[in-house]
């Protein structure tokens, strides 16, 4: 008897703690001194060098605003969404956030425009590409920092290898030399097709190069299921039904290393970056080109802005942190160290001379960041496996394209 | 000690008041946590089923309009097809794998303890690793391709392929799982009396006789555990799927709750990624009701 009455002392102590441990533990410690945290993204890939620049960065702006801390945590790109979205539902977000054109649209509900915090020279200082591409219903979402391009990127050993003495502007081009690199036992390009790589690097530059677009003007309907739309996947499965690129991507992301296109046997591409290219072909013998043309010449190119959540502790230390980062001085700073273009139009070429960045520069103010629309990834979602479907020859493409724009329009409403 | 009749079973004493007071005090912390952790979440769940919650947004109340959605979503036909189809393969498999181990492992012999940790190992091992090991396994040129190549048959990647895509991820679930359900068996076994299966040795029964007739029958509950088990984890497959093919090729193996994640934390759809989880656990419950009807009706 002694021994139950012992185990429930044991038990009530146990459940009594429990509760106390659940109840109790809030922090009661406060500062009347600002702070700022943001959230960034390795855009420089060595975490030292990037480390870094933060730290040198956040030194300065102290040296202006002596009251203000601040603290960047570095995370790694992948699953970077659900961690910020978690965050951000759970009230443990950052104040400033690290975005790209591509998820605006479903933040814009949790992000405090920057037009207030800017002053009229640094906002009318952004190309207009840039300034339109992070603007949604006449507010800047945020304040880009750095610009990139995607424009045509060729071999030249493979091309020296094959014995052609062009490099292709247009999609005839592609599909002209294509036989003569197969014969030789090289791709003329690849196109990942799998599933989980973004449209905006791979269907998305052909589909507007035929002249087409994602959404309808008015954004109520998409608008792939065109002309355009089946014109650039058409291309597209030219290139796969004759063996021109390399099949299993349709299906399948193996590392880059383990591809035709690091094992030099690839000609040319337009969804690669050049600094993973550099990598596998060498500075050398990458050769940069204006982006294919079927009806007229456009590649991606993301914007990384500074986004400042509307859940910000102090507002006002986040406005002077962004304004001071992506100060035309300081961003330019950043872009250099990370090999990225600026989003300004006051700090000219950063590149110019140089072989393969400076060359790419040439195409940043005629970028486009694909569609700014709340359902634009939820729209890549229903189309990327009917473009899977339509490679595999599993439905043709008007169906695969059909198919998409119904499921699509269904999720527009 | 008076042995009881056969057929019959001592009835157990009612406890004392104080006795379940008690009892419930210990019960208590882990109930406590259950609510909290499980069930308080479950029907927040469920709830946000009928809203148009998304992430940092507010929840507006909609009614039945996210399962409505669903009912005219051909996605949500599709991961449901596909969800079934693998469980339906998965299941039976995985049960008899199990049962295979645990009647292979049953015997006492120098080094059964070893061949038994062995077999759990899968059990243990991370399902992101064994994805990405598997994925290089079922590559194009991987073991498994050069393996059916030799074989004569087709040496495609089986992960490239839209019908053999499920069958090489069930290959894998069932690898990983086998052990858990061996274990189960395993002890249940121990637990049937020597003298029964003497008794049927005595009778002149065969060894598939013996298992047939006296083993499996002894094994009902135990088997009925752990198809409960494995149809629940079968139905909520992910890690695998999200590491090796990404739901693709074409959808192929795109499951009810690779939909769930999408919607809710792609697409930050939460109202709509809940009413997917509704549906699934609705889904759960029915096949786990027949499965008691079949195999538990006993007891």
């Amino acid at each position: 008897m002694r021994v139950r009455k012992s185990l429930s002392a044991v038990a009530v102590a146990l459940v009594a703690a429990l509760a106390a441990g659940g109840c109790g533990g809030s922090d009661s410690g406060g500062s009347d001194k600002k702070s700022v945290t943001m959230w960034i993204y390795p855009v420089i890939a060595d975490e030292a060098k990037h480390r870094a620049y933060w730290d040198e960065t956040i030194t300065a702006f102290k040296a202006k605003h002596p009251d203000t801390e601040v603290k960047v945590e570095i995370f790694p790109w992948a699953n970077r969404d659900q961690a910020l979205a978690t965050a951000i539902a759970g009230n443990k977000g950052p104040d400033v956030v690290y975005l790209i054109p591509d998820q605006l649209p479903k933040y814009a509900r949790n992000i405090e425009p920057v037009d207030a915090y800017l002053d009229d020279a640094a906002k009318s200082d952004y190309h207009e590409n840039v300034a339109k591409a992070v603007t949604i219903d006449g507010k800047m979402m945020g304040a880009p920092v750095l610009t990139s391009s995607q424009p045509l990127t060729c071999n030249k050993k493979v091309f020296e290898a094959v014995g052609q003495q062009t490099y292709p502007s247009t999609w005839n081009d592609v599909l002209a030399m294509a036989p003569a690199f197969k014969a030789k036992g090289y791709d003329i390009t690849s196109y990942p097709g799998d599933i989980k790589n973004t449209l905006n690097l791979t269907f998305y530059p052909l589909l507007w190069q035929a002249g087409g677009d994602v959404f309808a003007p008015d954004g109520k309907s998409t608008a792939f299921n065109s002309d355009a739309g089946r014109k650039a996947l058409g291309f597209v499965k030219q290139l796969v039904d004759g063996g021109y690129t390399e099949k299993s991507l349709i299906t399948t992301q193996p590392p880059v290393e383990q591809t035709r296109l690091a094992q030099n046997k690839v000609g040319c591409v337009w969804h690669a970056p050049t600094s993973e290219l550099e990598q596998f072909w060498g500075k050398d013998n990458i050769k940069v080109l204006p982006p294919l043309t079927e009806t007229k010449s456009v590649a991606y190119g993301t914007i990384g802005t500074l986004s400042m959540l509307k859940g910000a502790q102090d507002k006002k230390a986040a406005g002077e942190w962004i304004a001071f980062v992506s100060g035309a001085d300081q961003a330019k700073k950043y872009d250099l160290a990370s090999n990225y273009f600026s989003a300004k139009k006051s700090a000219g070429a950063l590149y110019s001379g140089q072989p393969v960045v400076g060359e790419i520069e040439k195409f940043v103010s005629t970028t486009t960041p694909g569609p700014l629309h709340e359902k634009a990834r939820d729209v890549q979602g229903v189309l990327a496996p009917e473009i899977q479907a339509a490679l595999l020859g599993k439905k043709s493409v008007d169906q695969a394209l059909s198919d998409a724009a119904k499921a699509a329009d269904q999720l527009l409403g | 000690m008076v042995a009881l009749p056969a057929g019959r079973t001592r009835r157990p004493r009612r406890p004392s008041a104080r006795e379940a007071g008690t009892a419930l005090l210990f019960v208590l912390p882990f109930l406590l946590l259950f609510i909290v952790f499980r069930f308080g979440p479950a029907i927040a769940g469920a709830v946000l089923g009928f809203t148009d919650y998304t992430i940092g947004g507010e929840a507006g109340f909609v009614g039945l309009d996210n399962f409505r959605r669903l009912v005219e979503d051909s996605t949500f036909w599709s991961a449901l097809r596909v969800t079934v189809i693998f469980t339906a393969i998965s299941v039976p498999l995985s049960m008899i794998a199990s049962l295979a181990m645990a009647v292979l492992t049953r015997r006492m012999f120098r080094g059964v303890k070893l061949f038994r940790s062995i077999f759990f190992l899968p059990v243990v091992t991370s399902l992101v690793l064994a994805g990405v090991v598997f994925t290089w396994v079922f590559s194009e040129g991987g073991p498994w391709s050069q393996a059916m190549g030799a074989l004569g048959l087709p040496a495609g990647s089986w992960l490239a392929d839209s019908v053999l895509v499920v069958p090489a991820l069930v290959l894998v679930s069932v690898w990983s799982r086998f052990g858990y359900g061996m274990l189960i068996l395993l002890a249940r076994m121990q637990d049937i009396p020597a003298e029964l299966e003497e008794a049927a040795l005595t009778d002149g029964a065969s060894a598939w006789q013996r298992f047939r007739y006296v083993t499996l029958p002894q094994l009902r509950p135990a088997l009925f555990f752990v198809a409960i088990i494995e149809t629940t984890v079968s139905f909520q497959v992910f890690d695998t799927i999200y590491v090796m093919t990404g739901g693709g090729p074409v959808r192929s193996s795109y499951t009810l709750v690779y939909m769930l994640y999408d919607q809710g934390f792609k697409y930050f759809d939460l109202g709509y990624a809940s009413a997917v989880g509704v549906a699934l656990f609705v889904l759960t419950i029915i096949v786990a009701l027949i499965q008691r009807l079949t195999l538990g009706r006993e007891k």
